[in-house]
């Protein structure tokens, strides 16, 4: 590689599970542009079983759209010598697996569930939980609690036992009652196969645990992740979890070592890259009193980052839009769908849609039916993935005072497959609006190129080049959404607004209760609102606070979202298909 | 751009990766014949093991309880058999729950391991070992036809193929079933129902090839111990008239069917291999770029799982019924009859 100041270009392979995007950026006059993208299928499973082939055909397509040589002699040239190769090769990936991690800890509501939140912060699967408490197995009525325990982690083999539990100077004999089952299950596996342990419970207990495991297998400590009654502490178990991610799972992918040989920089998550870019947003931004946050919907995984008080949350959710997307039915019901789709559809005909999705998942919706169904998974998926994340941020200034609403967020960056390829951008935006129920007011980026993982690798090498990039078009603003909570009846007016357009025009409108209006402000284009809710419903600046905001315009304008929050659908089927058909119909989708 | 495959052939040198749910031992080597049914790898599932709380169970102290047992770290056990007692007027004994050995004693428990099963791995398909992978199974090439499908039920066998319908629309029914079905593979055209599946097992049917599967079955299906396979997916859908015409012309030859699809992110296709006597045969080469002329399926939108011959590709873009506007082919059903279609959308098949 390159000396970072004499970067001017870099080519970007994100293998994701289905597809290998190749991105080429490149210093054009005095910024830097994305130069050309080519995609191949990931060819890490079988009958290839070696990343570096999808990454090697995708090379060959950017090749020919560039006429530019950049793989020579069976390796991409790096660094660049005339016009052939580039300046720096980055990997990152979300291809491989995630990890398995078994959870072990003693009370649900605390240790257990701060441990459940800190996997969820990379890519890892919790394949089952060890506690006390019954998970109502049948096996449990005939064995004892340990005996259940080590042949859990026997049976399950995972990559990591998370043992979490006690607060600090708490609890100390049931959790060593876990460590000795982990530690008998582990010992009955071969020596090569044994899980890890992460302990994060009660830091007394450390040097127990590390004795009684020691000998076993590979023991990592780190602060209890609940280490009072009410306070929980997740970094340092994320970033442990995060390097047995990048160590068990990345490192090891085949093909890994050939892309290892090319790239000589460290492997990133795509998560992280993700997160790198909305953190940039947040920074760039510079609101104390609002975050920013991005989603990322993909094909395995959908992705959450935030960014509050220039503190950045990742949460990777274990389900997208095709791999797995049946088991997702399975555990949580068919009913989750079905109530997103604006026409009458048999659930018989829906389930086989969705199996379909999983079974040929390069496919893209070529009938309304199919888009309806694929933006009802992206729906499921976003709520999912809120729900997921929500309780492990400390949102700060921009809390809405109500735990159960979405804190005040500016912008929301949308990325993934599942997302950016709607046919229309009312399509994605109402999907978000859905998916999210933002309240406030926020600016709605598309990623249009999905790009952003890209930008994000990039950052890691070079922070003023992916600055660059993102300033030059790489996202496409869907436009500015006012979300009032509040309640009323429908029609009610929920606030009057100004809108004061930069070439001097002026419009006066008022938004009503139930409903989705949009107003013209072109892409590009800058307004003044001055916006007075009626007392009831607030913006973000208090219940009946108004007052001036500058936004920017996008491919959908000003849009306001008073349908309320939360968002409720009728229970009657024919009233719920009529109301989103017309939701459908008032953003253009 | 990237366009996925099936294969769908009647004659090519075909490579079946055969490997092993775990970590275990490779029985053959490189360059060994196989026949289907030879084992070429085996591992040791673990076993299931119990502790026994011996202190608990006679009421004495773990300190207490070594010279109360009866048996010995290492030592075979049956179901029943005494493992400790103690005397006195207050006498216990404590049983063994399972047949198998003690694996370890201590802290006034026992534990118990019982009977190892161990899962054995056939060929499957007659041939040569190209591969051998360190404890986790083997490549094994064979020449022959090979069909790929979408979605399988999990399970692995071999039969004589029959074709038991006349149009690639029509169901399997119960009433195509008969005696003559026995140790067969059948071949419908669209989908199987319940009463069919329950034919086939008392007629001791090998394996089922169909278009597609409904929803509801698939419960029913994933625990059927022979193999059904669906070409086209989930639905109601016919299977598509090339693989339709490949299968009516493999009637009457023995198959190998592996209905395995692997997990999320280790997804595997389904599959039925009809080993033919030659040794010379074609590799594949799913790389070339597409052209006219090419066969190709369909698999989305209203021509889903029709398979026809590419015309053209097509310049511009073209609008599907969402409103995108994608890269377009031309495929040909027949001289006839062409459609439009994004290249998104299809597959070649090899």
């Amino acid at each position: 590689m390159a000396e970072a100041h004499k970067i001017e270009s870099i080519l970007v392979a994100d293998c994701g599970t289905v597809l290998t995007k190749l991105s080429l950026v490149e210093r054009v006059a005095n910024s830097y542009r994305f130069v050309a993208q080519a995609n191949s299928q990931t060819t890490a499973t079988e009958p290839w079983n070696d990343l570096s082939i999808g990454v090697i055909k995708a090379v060959q397509e950017l090749e020919a759209i560039t006429g530019r040589h950049l793989y020579s002699r069976g390796r991409i040239v790096v660094p660049r010598r005339g016009l052939e190769g580039v300046d720096a090769f980055v990997v990152i990936s979300s291809a491989v697996a995630p990890l398995r991690v078994v959870l072990a800890g003693l009370v649900r509501e605390m240790s257990l569930e701060s441990g459940r939140r800190a996997a969820t912060g990379t890519y890892a699967t919790i394949e089952s939980t060890l506690s006390r408490e019954s998970n109502g197995r049948e096996e449990e009525q005939v064995r004892s609690p340990q005996e259940v325990w080590a042949r859990t982690v026997r049976d399950l083999n995972p990559d990591v036992v998370l043992l979490v539990g006690g607060v600090d100077g708490g609890a100390r004999r049931p959790v060593l009652e876990l460590a000795e089952a982990v530690a008998l299950g582990a010992s009955m596996l071969g020596e090569e196969q044994r899980p890890a342990v992460l302990y994060a419970g009660n830091a007394d207990l450390r040097p127990y645990v590390t004795k009684l495991l020691g000998d076993i297998t590979h023991v990592v400590i780190a602060d209890n992740v609940h280490p009072t009654t009410d306070t929980e502490h997740l970094g340092p178990t994320q970033l442990a979890l995060e390097e047995f991610y990048i160590e068990e799972r990345m490192q090891r992918a085949p093909g890994i070592d050939v892309l290892s040989d090319w790239s000589r920089l460290p492997f990133v998550p795509v998560a992280n890259a993700f997160s790198r870019v909305v953190d940039f947003l947040w920074h760039r931004e510079g609101n104390r009193d609002r975050g920013a946050l991005g989603v990322d919907v993909g094909a395995a995984t959908t992705t959450m980052a935030v960014t509050f008080s220039g503190r950045p949350y990742v949460t990777v959710y274990e389900h997208g839009v095709a791999n797995g997307i049946t088991d997702w039915v399975e555990k949580h019901g068919l009913a989750r769908m079905a109530r997103w789709i604006p026409e009458e559809l048999e659930p018989e005909a829906l389930e086989a849609m969705i199996h379909n999705l999983e079974l040929q998942r390069y496919t893209v919706p070529q009938t309304t039916r199919e888009l309806w169904v694929q933006l009802a998974i992206v729906r499921e998926m976003l709520r999912s993935v809120r729900r997921s994340a929500q309780p492990t941020w400390d949102v700060g200034d921009a809390s809405m005072g109500h735990l159960t609403l979405m804190p005040r967020i500016d912008p929301i960056l949308i990325s993934g497959g599942g997302l950016v390829h709607t046919p229309r951008p009312g399509q994605a935006l109402l999907t978000v609006l859905d998916g999210l129920e933002p309240v406030g007011i926020s600016t709605v980026l598309l990623d249009v190129n999905r790009a952003a993982t890209a930008v994000g690798a990039i950052a890691g090498i070079k922070p003023l080049l992916a600055a660059s990039a993102l300033e030059a078009g790489s996202l496409v603003s869907l436009g500015t959404v006012i979300c009032p909570v509040g309640k009323g009846r429908p029609g009610d007016v929920t606030m009057r607004i100004r809108i004061l357009y930069g070439n001097g025009g002026e419009l006066n409108v008022e938004a009503h209760y139930g409903e989705i209006e949009t107003w013209p402000l072109l892409v590009g284009e800058r307004a003044t609102l001055e916006i007075r809710p009626t007392r009831r419903f607030d913006i973000g600046m208090g219940p009946g606070e108004g007052g001036k905001v500058e936004v920017l315009g996008g491919l959908l304008g000003l849009v306001v979202d008073a349908r309320g929050r939360p968002l409720l659908l009728p229970e009657n089927e024919d009233a719920r298909r009529r109301l989103l058909t017309r939701w459908l119909w008032d953003v253009g989708g | 751009m990237f366009i996925p495959y099936t294969v769908a052939n009647p004659l090519l040198t075909v490579r079946i990766p055969r490997l092993l749910p775990q970590r275990g031992q490779v029985l053959v080597r490189a360059g060994d014949s196989v026949a289907p049914s030879q084992i070429v790898a085996q591992a040791v599932r673990p076993a299931d093991f119990r502790i026994v709380e011996v202190a608990q169970e006679l009421d004495l102290s773990a300190r207490n309880t070594p010279s109360c047992l009866k048996v010995e770290r290492g030592q075979a056990i049956q179901e029943g058999e005494v493992l400790a007692a103690r005397g006195g007027l207050t006498s216990r004994v404590c049983y063994s729950p399972l047949t198998g050995t003690v694996i370890g004693v201590g802290r006034g428990r026992l534990l118990l391991e019982a009977q190892a099963e161990v899962i054995r791995l056939a060929a499957l398909v007659p041939g040569y070992v190209v591969e051998s992978r360190d404890g986790s199974g083997v490549v094994v090439e064979t020449v022959g036809a090979l069909i790929q499908a979408f979605w399988g039920n999990g399970r692995e066998g071999y039969g004589v193929l029959r074709m038991l319908v006349r149009d690639p629309r029509h169901p399997i029914r119960a009433s195509h079933i008969n005696a003559s079905a026995q140790g067969t593979v059948l071949i419908g055209g669209s989908t199987v129902d319940e009463e069919s599946i329950a034919q086939a097992i008392e007629l001791q049917v090998r394996g089922m090839i169909v278009g597609s599967v409904l929803p509801s079955m698939i419960p029913r299906l994933r625990k059927t111990r022979f193999p059904v396979i669906a070409t086209e997916g989930i639905g109601n859908l016919p299977m598509s008239m090339a693989l339709f015409e490949l299968l009516r012309s493999l009637d009457g030859r023995e198959a190998a069917v592996s209905a395995r699809i692997g997990d999320r992110w280790q997804p595997m296709r389904p599959y039925a291999v009809v080993p033919m006597p030659t040794h010379a045969a074609p590799k594949l080469n799913p790389d070339l770029p597409l052209k006219a002329g090419d066969r190709v399926r369909i698999l989305g939108g209203e021509y889903r799982a029709r398979s026809g011959t590419v015309s053209r590709l097509l310049e511009g873009l073209i609008q599907v019924e969402t409103g995108a506007r994608l890269p377009g082919i031309e495929i040909a059903f027949s001289e006839s009859e062409r459609v439009q279609v994004p290249q998104t959308n299809i597959e070649r098949l090899l």
